[in-house]
């Protein structure tokens, strides 16, 4: 077994591709995950946006002098928010290089309920998702703040927490859509289904529970039944066998939480139409209420690479698992 | 082994089913749905060929009598990292999996999605090969590069770039220079047939073929299979039931 090379650069991606896809540079971000800030002078782009003024930091107030006349007042934090805020803040997020099809790839179909193709998350990859979609902290209540905290103290500390991602179990859908590899969704008129390039990744989405009830084992992935509204597939994910970290920083869902996924395609006629996926996180064991994300996927017919992390994370060198430390429980 | 969830009624249903989507004209269709749908080996089996068939090289029948006794001894890590550690069995030998799959043969790949392990194999039909993020065939892996085209209704995928970490089944040693060629054809609709040939002249002193067929089965949510914590409960990677 000669492939110390070729093994080292599959180790090289499968720290690229993991917890650490993370190394990429930063490049200006979309107005996702990001705080609330008042508007700009008129004529001028929006707050948060290139050539606009900075977003306030993590839980500070939001812009010199406060909301301009007649701009809502934003919420004053609680003491769940304001220790969330306090944290250190997360590594900037980048997303990979454009993708260059060749003339003869496929294009997605016109129909707005086909989702079937190759797809990539092309927004930089968030890895504490501190707000909302709209900019506002996210509503945690103070056990959520506290898992929260302990997660990224941890991880400051260079001594993360086992998770899912971690010995490469599934870390659950949010996290394996949001990272910037590949999936394919194929469809009929039972299921739709989502096969990721990362983690050996599957999502399916059941379009009839009586025809396909959960499995009596609960997974990682949980169990999503969607239905239509209009041309948005709507997901609701409930029965995840534990909590996952809904992304790389370990920001939580309880076992008993519900995620609701709003998927539709957009396709203005002038561009490739894209994805957008809308994620209402529904936890009370966390959050003080529901509140929701929002993520854009570039349509990406590329071949997967191969993601074998099995291969590393059964070295007997290595230790099952990955030297990663058992977190406490609540 | 988590509840089955068949989907529909009746036995073996036609890969017509499958690319039914709501019915409007303008979803993307199947390349070939006779090919697509769920289907599982014929007959339950670890070895491609019996070594007595196979054309050895000495290196080959060295390597071939070394990693029988490592399997006789329990030491699968030195020679067989899928039986230890769940690492993709690569081609050929993922097509050996007694668990079913799943065919998708659209927009010029044809997916080979497995139940076991969520194992994932493409093979890209394009006339251009289509890139990927980080780069084309640096080194070489499990599942290699496979490309491929019909001739007629014969599916010819020709894979290279195999990693050497994989074995052809339980025991079969390969070379990272070895072709793997398939021919995938339906001998009736519910039966597929996959002719092998391996090409290694490293280890193997001409090409030599086996066939594998496997038979329909009804479409299915596969429940999520997870090797590595069979692994972790002491049990076995394939799963024997």
């Amino acid at each position: 077994m000669r492939t110390d090379f070729a093994r080292s650069v599959r180790l090289g991606r499968l720290a690229l591709a993991g917890i650490a896809a993370c190394s990429l540079a930063t490049i200006s971000a979309a107005a996702q995950d990001t705080p609330a800030v008042p508007k700009g002078p008129p004529g001028g782009p929006p707050g948060g946006f290139p050539g606009g003024p900075p977003g306030g930091p993590p839980g500070g107030p939001p812009g010199a002098g406060g909301p301009p006349p007649g701009f809502p007042m934003v919420k004053p934090l609680t003491e769940a928010q304001k220790l969330v805020a306090s944290l250190p803040p997360p590594q900037p997020g980048a997303s990979g290089p454009p993708v260059n099809l060749p003339p003869d790839a496929p294009k997605p179909s016109p129909d707005p309920r086909d989702f079937q193709g190759g797809w990539n998350h092309d927004t930089p990859l968030v890895f504490r998702m501190q707000y909302d979609m709209y900019g506002e902290p996210a509503p945690y209540n103070m056990a959520g703040a506290k898992v929260l905290q302990r997660r990224v103290l941890a991880l400051n500390h260079g001594k993360p927490f086992l998770n899912a991602s971690g010995i490469c179990r599934p870390p659950g859908i949010q996290w394996q859509h949001d990272l910037n590899m590949k999936f394919r969704v194929f469809q009929n008129r039972n299921y739709v289904e989502f096969v990721f390039e990362e983690y050996h990744g599957r999502w399916y989405i059941q379009l009839d529970p009586n025809v396909a009830p959960p499995p009596t084992e609960k997974q990682y992935m949980g169990y999503s039944v969607g239905h239509w509204e209009g041309n948005t597939l709507v997901v609701e994910t409930t029965n995840m066998k534990q909590g996952v970290y809904l992304d790389v920083d370990g920001t939580p869902l309880s076992r008993n939480g519900k995620l609701i996924t709003r998927i539709r395609k957009i396709d203005d006629g002038q561009r490739r139409p894209f994805l957008e996926m809308e994620t209402t996180i529904v936890d009370p064991t966390y959050y003080t209420e529901p509140w929701s994300v929002v993520r854009r996927f570039g349509w990406n017919l590329g071949s997967f690479r191969e993601y074998n992390c099995e291969e590393q994370i059964g070295d007997p060198a290595g230790g099952a698992e990955a030297g990663l430390i058992p977190e406490p429980q609540d | 082994m988590a509840r089955f969830l068949r989907l529909g009624v009746g036995a073996l249903l036609g890969g017509a089913l499958l690319c039914g989507g709501s019915g409007a004209s303008a979803q993307v269709q199947s390349d070939h749905p006779e090919f697509e749908g769920v289907w599982k080996i014929a007959t339950s089996t670890t070895t491609l060929k019996l070594p007595d068939a196979v054309p050895f090289t000495a290196k080959g029948r060295n390597e071939y009598a070394a990693n029988k006794k490592m399997k006789a001894r329990g030491d699968y890590d030195d020679y067989d990292i899928t039986t230890s550690r769940c690492s993709s069995p690569g081609v050929p030998r993922l097509m050996l999996t007694p668990m079913r799959f799943k065919i998708w043969a659209r927009l010029g790949y044809v997916t080979f999605d497995f139940e076991w392990n969520r194992a994932i194999r493409q093979i890209d039909l394009h006339a251009t090969k289509q890139p990927d993020m980080m780069g084309d065939d640096l080194v070489p892996t499990m599942t290699g590069d496979s490309r491929g085209h019909w001739e007629g209704d014969t599916l010819v995928a020709t894979t290279t770039n195999l990693s050497e970490r994989t074995l052809l089944d339980d025991l079969l040693p390969h070379s990272v220079d070895m072709k793997v060629t398939e021919r995938l054809r339906l001998t009736d609709p519910n039966t597929l047939e996959n002719r092998i040939t391996i090409d290694d002249p490293a280890y193997y002193t001409k090409p030599w073929d086996a066939v594998i067929t496997y038979k329909r089965q009804p479409d299915a949510i596969f429940p999520e299979d997870i090797c590595l914590d069979r692994i972790q409960a002491h049990k076995p990677a394939f799963p024997t039931s």
